[in-house]
Formats: structure tokens, sequence, C-alpha cells
């Protein structure tokens, strides 16, 4: 069952980072559809959370959730990390491939499945007062996310701790810059577009 | 033929639904709440227009911006004719009682100079603040000068002091409070004799961090020239029967704009955590210019901006809203002052010289009520009417969490966690949700850990069965 095999792999990988990472990049065991498949259902667990955490931790309104919009927060954030992070470290020698930056961190979004699921059915059954333990939890996942990540830059590009820091501070500003330069070619092709829509319209109408 | 004879009734249908009169459309404006989440829902109309009365009808001659209105204990109508330094009283039939136009102090005749403010104490001594005069005059029932009370005299109040006392309210110990014009220290406190006691109840200073940046770079000259960082005045007040003072700041930023003042001065009003007293939630909000407390901690606040009138329970959640901007029976042109008595509302207004008396409806007054019983804890009770009051809106959030917390108190926690979490109020749908865990563990306990028991027998011995012959196998392998 090789599909299983890579389950086990990747939850080896969230556990012993340090050797997952690197059998991840020297050994070839990472698979870039499980990182997709790991991708997907971070999105539908998300989509879950919204709808049926439990009421007392749940401040969304009802009328206002939307899937589109978790497909929008997460993959889209994510093709924008692993684009940034690939265009920053080939200029700062960075030995990771696309692939595996795209698998790299693919793979350390495992653990916001692992702990948002329990605590979604946690959620539903505690009180106000004890909603900090969700709140823990999902710091937690958090954290232990940024973890796996960090771990996994600093394997596939073969950095120092310092210079992995760097880079992916570096790489939220380069994201930053990346989602500017997309709103103003988008502005500019509107701008374009209107202008010859407008010299269109003087031409037909004086015709 | 069967396809022409259905267009036929449906068309015919059409007809009378579209002929058939709104019963909504008989008031001038429409009746809403506010949800949870901030939105604006319709809501049945919690009070009707019913008559209104100038100062033709009332046969006085036409009012001149009136400025205050005054319903004392026994239902009589005090108008303050400002612009004709008088003062008219009506009696529930609006009839006109009296017309008090000047009074006799000491030797010489003595009139207002365009008073804006005006109080009656249950004694039925008439308070007026007497604005241009820079005064306030007492005067009792049959409009007998009784004493006038000049400007502050203190220490403490700059030479440069100008009195200009826009409205007065009296407590129950006889202390008279004014609110002066352009004076941002608060109200300006009088004993019973009519000796300066001292301010009490400032409003905050506001600033934002972008005003305090600009201020630290620029220089002395255009420092100078910049608004200054000082606390807004109060526009009106009330007194309740417990002696609090409620004060309303015309400021469109604060989310404070109302406050009920203990006697040191400190604001205890209760505020909602979702939504603050402010009126409207748009971006253009609510200046509040006046403000009627009523029994049990409800009070009212009408809004200029608008023309309407926001009711609040003493929690600060929004109960109705009426009235609004217009020119119909109902809707003010330049609403001035508030006030209510039993079971109408009073609005003045103050370019046509007019009194709009509201009544409550059906709708109103299940709330009213609904509200009394509630915030004075009997729970059950209320929760009869709250139900009465979800059949005509069902969008009425305060009724589920009233039947909410009546189900909690009988022990119905299921349900109770259905109507709060309909009425969104966690904090009680947390206390539902505790006492229904505990209640079916209490229940379930024992079963679930009999199955947990069962199921981890049932593996040690499923795994013991399947372990044995292998490693008699294995024995046998290390044999052979």
């Amino acid at each position: 069952m090789p599909f299983l095999k890579d389950i086990k792999y990747s939850l080896h990988v969230a556990v012993h980072p340090f050797d997952g990472f690197w059998d991840l990049k020297y050994e070839n065991k990472g698979k870039l559809r499980m990182a997709l498949g790991i991708l997907m259902a971070l999105t539908l667990t998300m989509i879950v959370k919204r709808q049926y955490v439990g009421y007392v931790v749940n401040y969304n309104h009802p009328l206002a959730l939307n899937s589109i919009n978790e497909l929008k927060y997460i993959i889209f954030p994510f093709l924008l990390w692993c684009l940034a992070n690939w265009s920053l470290t080939t200029l700062m020698d960075g030995e990771g491939k696309f692939g595996e930056i795209v698998i790299t961190t693919g793979y350390a979004l495992l653990p916001l499945i692992l702990i948002n699921i329990p605590n979604i059915l946690l959620s539903n059954v505690i009180t106000l007062r004890e909603a900090s333990f969700y709140h823990l939890l999902d710091a937690l996942a958090t954290l232990w996310f940024v973890w796996l990540l960090f771990i996994g830059t600093m394997t596939v590009h073969q950095y120092t701790v310092l210079k992995t820091i760097t880079t992916m501070l570096l790489t939220l500003a380069v994201v930053g810059i990346i989602i500017f330069l997309g709103l103003l070619f988008f502005n500019l092709i509107q701008q374009i577009v209107s202008f010859v829509y407008t010299v269109y319209q003087e031409l037909s109408l004086r015709g | 033929m069967r396809i022409k004879s259905s267009i036929l009734v449906l068309v015919s249908v059409l007809l009378l639904v579209s002929l058939c009169p709104r019963p909504a459309g008989a008031a001038p404006y429409e009746g809403y709440t506010y949800s949870y989440w901030g939105e604006a829902v319709q809501s049945p109309i919690a009070y009707l227009p019913s008559r209104a009365i100038g100062g033709l009808e009332a046969g006085t001659g036409a009012w001149n911006a009136p400025g205050d209105l005054f319903v004392s204990a026994e239902g009589l109508l005090y108008v303050l004719d400002s612009g004709n330094g008088r003062i008219v009283v009506l009696d529930k039939e609006w009839n006109t009682l009296r017309v008090i136009e000047g009074f006799q102090n000491g030797e010489k005749k003595d009139s207002f100079n365009n008073p804006e403010g005006l109080f009656v104490t249950d004694a039925g001594r008439i308070y007026v603040a007497d604005t241009e005069n820079g005064r306030l005059v007492e005067l009792d029932g049959t409009g007998t000068f009784v004493r006038e009370i000049g400007p502050p005299k203190a220490d403490v109040i700059g030479a440069g002091f100008e009195y200009f006392p826009r409205k007065v309210i009296v407590d129950k110990a006889g202390r008279i409070y004014v609110v002066g014009r352009g004076v941002y220290e608060g109200l300006i406190e009088f004993d019973s004799d009519g000796q300066f006691t001292g301010f009490m109840g400032t409003n905050k200073v506001q600033f934002d961090p972008v005003d305090l940046f600009w201020k630290s770079v620029s220089t002395k000259e255009q420092r100078e020239k910049m608004v200054q960082f000082i606390p807004l005045e109060f526009n009106n007040t009330d007194v309740d029967e417990d002696g609090f003072i409620y004060t309303t700041t015309v400021d469109k930023k604060t989310f404070s704009p109302v406050k009920r003042l203990n006697p040191s001065g400190i604001d205890v009003l209760r505020v909602s955590k979702e939504i603050p007293p402010i009126g409207d939630l748009s971006r253009d909000r609510s200046a509040f210019i006046d403000i009627d407390v009523t029994g049990n901690g409800v009070y009212r606040v009408l809004d200029s901006t608008r023309g309407r009138v926001f009711t609040y329970n003493e929690d600060g959640k929004l109960l109705y809203v009426i009235g609004q901007l217009g020119s119909q029976l109902g809707t003010f042109k330049n609403p001035a002052a508030v006030e209510s008595y039993e079971n109408a509302i009073y609005v003045l207004d103050r370019d046509l010289g007019r009194i709009t008396e509201f009544t409550v409806t059906q709708f109103g007054s299940m709330v009213n009520e609904a509200n009394t019983l509630y915030s004075s804890g009997k729970h059950d009770e209320a929760a009869k009417l709250w139900r009465e009051v979800l059949k005509l809106d069902a969008n009425y959030e305060m009724a589920y969490v009233g039947i909410g917390k009546s189900l909690l108190r009988q022990g119905e926690y299921k349900e109770a966690m259905t109507y709060l979490k309909l009425g969104n109020d966690r904090e009680y749908y947390s206390k539902a949700l505790g006492k229904y865990r505990r209640e079916y563990m209490r229940d379930y306990f024992s079963l679930y850990m009999t199955g947990i028991i069962a199921v981890l027998l049932g593996g040690y011995v499923i795994v013991r069965l399947v372990k044995r012959p292998r490693k008699e196998g294995r024995v046998q392998d290390a044999v052979s």
C-alpha cells in the first residue's frame, strides 16, 4: 500500500522533522501528490472548521461564510509563499528546487490538520471558561506548523539557522511585493482596457 | 383552456394582493432593530403617531422655536416656548392650562430671554435655564417667582467664564445640575440653596494617535492653530428615580455618547458588549440631543441626524426605534426634545413648533412589559410575553435570550441552548452547555464506560487469541 506508506511518512516528518525533511530531499521520499493532498485536506478542514466549530468559540456570521474564501486564504497564499521562497532562494544560494519547496511546505501543513480536527470536535463540548484550551491548541498547531516550515526550509536549502530566519522574513516581504505588483498590473490592464474601449466608443459614435 | 383559466386566476389573485393596503403603510417610518451582527433587521413598529399639537391649536399663538419639553408626574405638558420667552402648560387632553409670560421679580416685571431648558420637580416647582440672561429661574406651579440663581462663584472658575445655562435638572435632594454652553468641565452643580458646589462627570479627552503624531512634529505656530484636545461638553441631561444622572454628548465619534453618572460623577451605564448605545450603526453616526429616562433603567435618546428616537433597556440593548425626519405626522424637521409619559412618547419639533404624540402599539407594549418583567428578574413571566413578541417579530433577539434564560432556570438545558444560540448570547449559552453536559454525563457515563471497558476487554481477548497460535508457530519454527 504505497498510499498508506506516504501517510506514515508524512506523520514521521511531522514528529521527526530533521530526519524526515532530509529523507524528503535526499532519498526522494516526498511526493508532490501527497503535499497537494495535504493542502486540499487542510482547505477542507478549514471549511469544516468555520462552519462546525463549537458555537462558544465560533464568531463567524453564518450568512458570511463562503468556501471560496478558504481557497483564497489558503491555496493562494500557499502558492505565493512557494513562489516567493523559490525566487528568493535562487538568488540566495538555496539548494532547493521549486518542486521541493512545494513538497516541504505541503508536508509542513500537516499539524494544522492533525490538531484542528480533534479541536473542532472538542470545541463542541467546551464552555466559555474552557475556551482557552481551544485557543491553546489552535496556537500550538500554528507554532508546530511554523517550526516544521522552518526546519523544512533549512534542510531543503541547506541554510544555517540565522539565514533561514532571514530568508523566511524576506519571503514574507517578497510575498508583499508580488501582491503589490499583481495589483499594479491588473490596475494598469484595467486602465488600458478602458482606454481602448473609450477610443472604440468615440470612433463608433463619430462614424 | 385550462392554462387560460389558471392564468386568469393568477392575475386576479395578484390584482387582489396589490389592492390590499399594506398594514405597515400606516406609519411614516419603518420599525427596525439591530441584530447581533450589526445588521438592521425589520421589526414591527412599537409606537405610532397619534396626534400633534402646535401653538395655534393650543390657542396661545404659534410657538417660536420651542426648546424644551417636560411632562410632570401628573401628566401635565410644560412647553418652553423659547422664541417668545414663555412657558405653556397643557393638561392631558391638551387644553391650555396656563401661559407663563413673565413674572414679578421683586419690584420690577421680569421675563425670560431665549431660555433653552426647563425642569419641573415633583412638588411642581418650575426651573428654567434662562440662557441669555445667564441665570436659573425658579417659579412655583402658578408661575410666581421664587428665586433666581446666578452664575457659579468660586475660586476655581476663571474671570473669563461665560455662563449660559442650557439645560437644568433637579434631583430628589434639591441639588441642581446645569448644562452650560461651552462648559466642558462637566455639569455645573449647585446645592439646594443655589450655592455652587463643583463640576461633575466630565467627558474623557479624546484624541487619536495620528493627531498626537502631527502635534508632536508641528511647530509652535502650527500647534496653536490646531484643534485643542479638550473634552466635549454635555448637551443634555435627565435624572432617574434613583438619582442617577444621564447625560448625552453630541459627538459622532465617541462610543459612549450616553452616560449614567453616579453621585460621585463616575459613568456607571451598563453597555452591551456587541453594540453600545450609539444609535444607528452607519458611517454618518447619530447625534444625540436629548435623553429621557423612564422606569426600570429604560432610556430614550433623540437623534438629530435622522430624527429618530432610540429606546434602550438597562443593559444597553436596543428595544425599538421610532420616528424619522420628514414632513408627515410622526416625522420631524428639527426635533429638540423627547419625553414620555405612561404609554405615550412626546417629541418636540423646534422648527415646526409642534409636539407629536406617539402611542404604544400592541408590539410595543408587549416589549415594554416583557422588558420590565425581565429586568426585575421575573424571567418565567417574561418568557410568556417574549413568546408573544416572537410571534410578531421572529428577528427579536432579546426575546430568544429571555426565553432561553427562563428555560435555563427551569432546567431545560438543551432547549435553553437552542434559544440562547438564536439570541446570540454566548455567555448564557455556555452556562446552559455546561449544565447540559453534566446532566448528559450523569445519565450516560455508566453506559459509555461499560462500552469502553467491553471494547477494551474484547480487544484484549482478540489479541490474545490471534497472538497465541503465532507464538506457537514461532516456537515450532525455532524447533524445526
